[in-house]
């Protein structure tokens, strides 16, 4: 039982880490995916395709290797001089990585919202901010929802990613116990994320619930 | 003098000549049906009357005011073809309600809008000074033209819960609330059953009056004939007949008219 309680408590302070990664990531690469989207849908070609081969980048290598990118290139180009703290790494990998995928979540809702919304907007005489605050947003956001919340779902688990670069998260502190003799936490482990996305598809079926009053 | 006077109108995309050179006009209280088989341009020229799409060439002039001259060099602001739109109202085919608001809501939205920016930028919106009471008033009228189109009871419904005729009213009202000088509709009845179509065709009739000006681009040959001052048949790109429904419909000269109105006029001789 003690031994039950001291694995939880460490599990549980690893599990701190994945937790804080998952927010920050989160907090910053869901605005950053939006001005992503904005580059990738530009009138401009040379911003469009610069912002699409950083999507094809970011998405056609594993976020794993990005992680190694961030934490080594660094010190290894300036001599040693310069290096990202490892949490600080993990974020910037995190955050870049999230918002490539969000941004194309972006475009395809932006894009599939019908021509014939913004012609309306435009002949009532609205501005464009008008239409897309109060016309387009709403659609794009109940378009989105899905993929979004799968992306996010996705997210929880990449987290443990972070082990990586040695950060102490909660698949770490697991493994840690598995190579003392200990196997039962790297199992239990599971529990930790199951609830979480527990939690979050319940949330995300109550946003799709909210916005379900209305069809098209 | 003519309310609206479109003088040489073309339009090209790329290569692809679609309208070539389309001059009319039109006096405050008339009804203008245009006519003519698919890719003739007739949505086109709509498009181009509410600024949706921008002429190459051409001049269209609305109560004397030049709204639109390629000769001009000066490039229009956005702020300017907003306020040019206003002059226009449009009802499309696909009726493009804003599926998230009810239908009174998609009937103020623009009118609330248009209220906020113009209290703000003049102290006032039709006489009234707070947003409060310009809600009022763009509610009022909202619901009076809810009941012309004979929606007033459906007017908290959503538009995904309303007929195909319904939402097309919807549409018809919401353009209404910011009184355009001319109303145009693009084909209001094509994407709907034919027992849908008699509704939506006879709100329209309703709505002429002495002052209502009025542009429709229809396949409804007999609606056309029925509500229409005027009719012109377009074929590619170029007015190819205009006149009097007598004149257009009932004797046609042009052959590609008469070819175009044959099986119509078969059907009622």
């Amino acid at each position: 039982m003690e031994q039950f309680l001291s694995v939880t408590q460490q599990l549980l302070k690893g599990f701190g880490e994945n937790c804080y990664i998952f927010a920050i990531t989160l907090l910053l690469a869901l605005p950053l995916g939006l001005i992503v989207s904005m580059g990738s849908m530009s009138k401009f070609k040379p911003l469009r395709w610069l912002t699409k081969t950083f999507v094809w980048i970011i998405r056609g290598t594993p976020l794993m290797l990005q992680l190694f990118v961030v934490f080594y290139i660094p010190p290894l180009a300036s001599g040693g001089q310069f290096s990202f703290p490892r949490m600080n790494a993990a974020l910037i990998a995190f955050v870049i990585n999230y918002a490539a995928y969000f941004s194309e979540i972006y475009r395809g809702g932006i894009e599939g919202i019908p021509k014939g919304q913004y012609e309306a907007g435009q002949v009532l005489g609205m501005k464009k901010s008008q239409i897309f605050f109060k016309v387009v947003l709403l659609q794009v956001i109940k378009r989105i929802t899905a993929p979004i919340g799968n992306e996010i779902i996705t997210l929880v688990k990449d987290t443990s990613l972070a082990s990586v670069i040695a950060i102490p998260e909660i698949l770490m502190n697991a493994k840690d116990f598995s190579m003392e003799g200990l196997i039962w936490p790297l199992f239990y482990s599971a529990l930790f994320f199951l609830a979480f996305c527990g939690i979050l598809t319940l949330l995300f079926a109550f946003v799709e619930k909210k916005l379900d009053y209305y069809k098209g | 003098m003519a309310m609206l006077k479109v003088e040489n109108i073309q339009k090209s995309f790329g290569k692809t000549k679609v309208l070539k050179d389309i001059s009319f006009s039109l006096e405050k209280g008339e009804v203008l049906a245009i006519i003519g088989s698919s890719g003739s341009g007739k949505t086109t020229l709509l498009r181009c009357l509410n600024f949706l799409e921008t002429p190459q060439k051409g001049k269209i002039t609305v109560n004397g005011q030049a709204l639109f001259d390629s000769d001009s060099k000066d490039k229009q602001s956005d702020s300017v073809i907003r306020k040019n739109r206003l002059h226009f109202g449009l009802v499309f085919q696909s009726f493009n309600l804003f599926p998230q608001y009810k239908v009174l809501e998609n009937v103020m939205l623009a009118p609330m809008l248009l209220a906020k920016e113009q209290i703000k930028k003049n102290g006032g919106y039709m006489g009234v000074k707070t947003s409060k009471e310009a809600q009022e008033l763009i509610r009022k009228n909202a619901l009076r033209l809810l009941e012309k189109v004979g929606l007033s009871e459906k007017k908290d419904s959503y538009p995904c819960n309303l007929s195909g005729g319904q939402q097309q009213r919807v549409a018809i009202a919401r353009a209404l609330a910011l009184n355009p000088d001319v109303l145009c509709f693009d084909e209001p009845t094509s994407a709907l059953d034919p027992e849908l179509t008699g509704e939506v065709l006879n709100v329209i009739k309703g709505l002429k009056t002495s002052d209502s000006t009025m542009i429709v681009v229809t396949h409804e040959i007999e609606f056309a004939r029925d509500v229409a001052d005027k009719i012109i048949f377009m074929a590619d790109g170029v007015i190819a007949e205009e006149g009097t429904p007598q004149q257009v419909i009932e004797n046609p000269q042009n052959p590609r008219t008469q070819a175009f109105l044959s099986r119509f006029n078969q059907s009622f001789s």
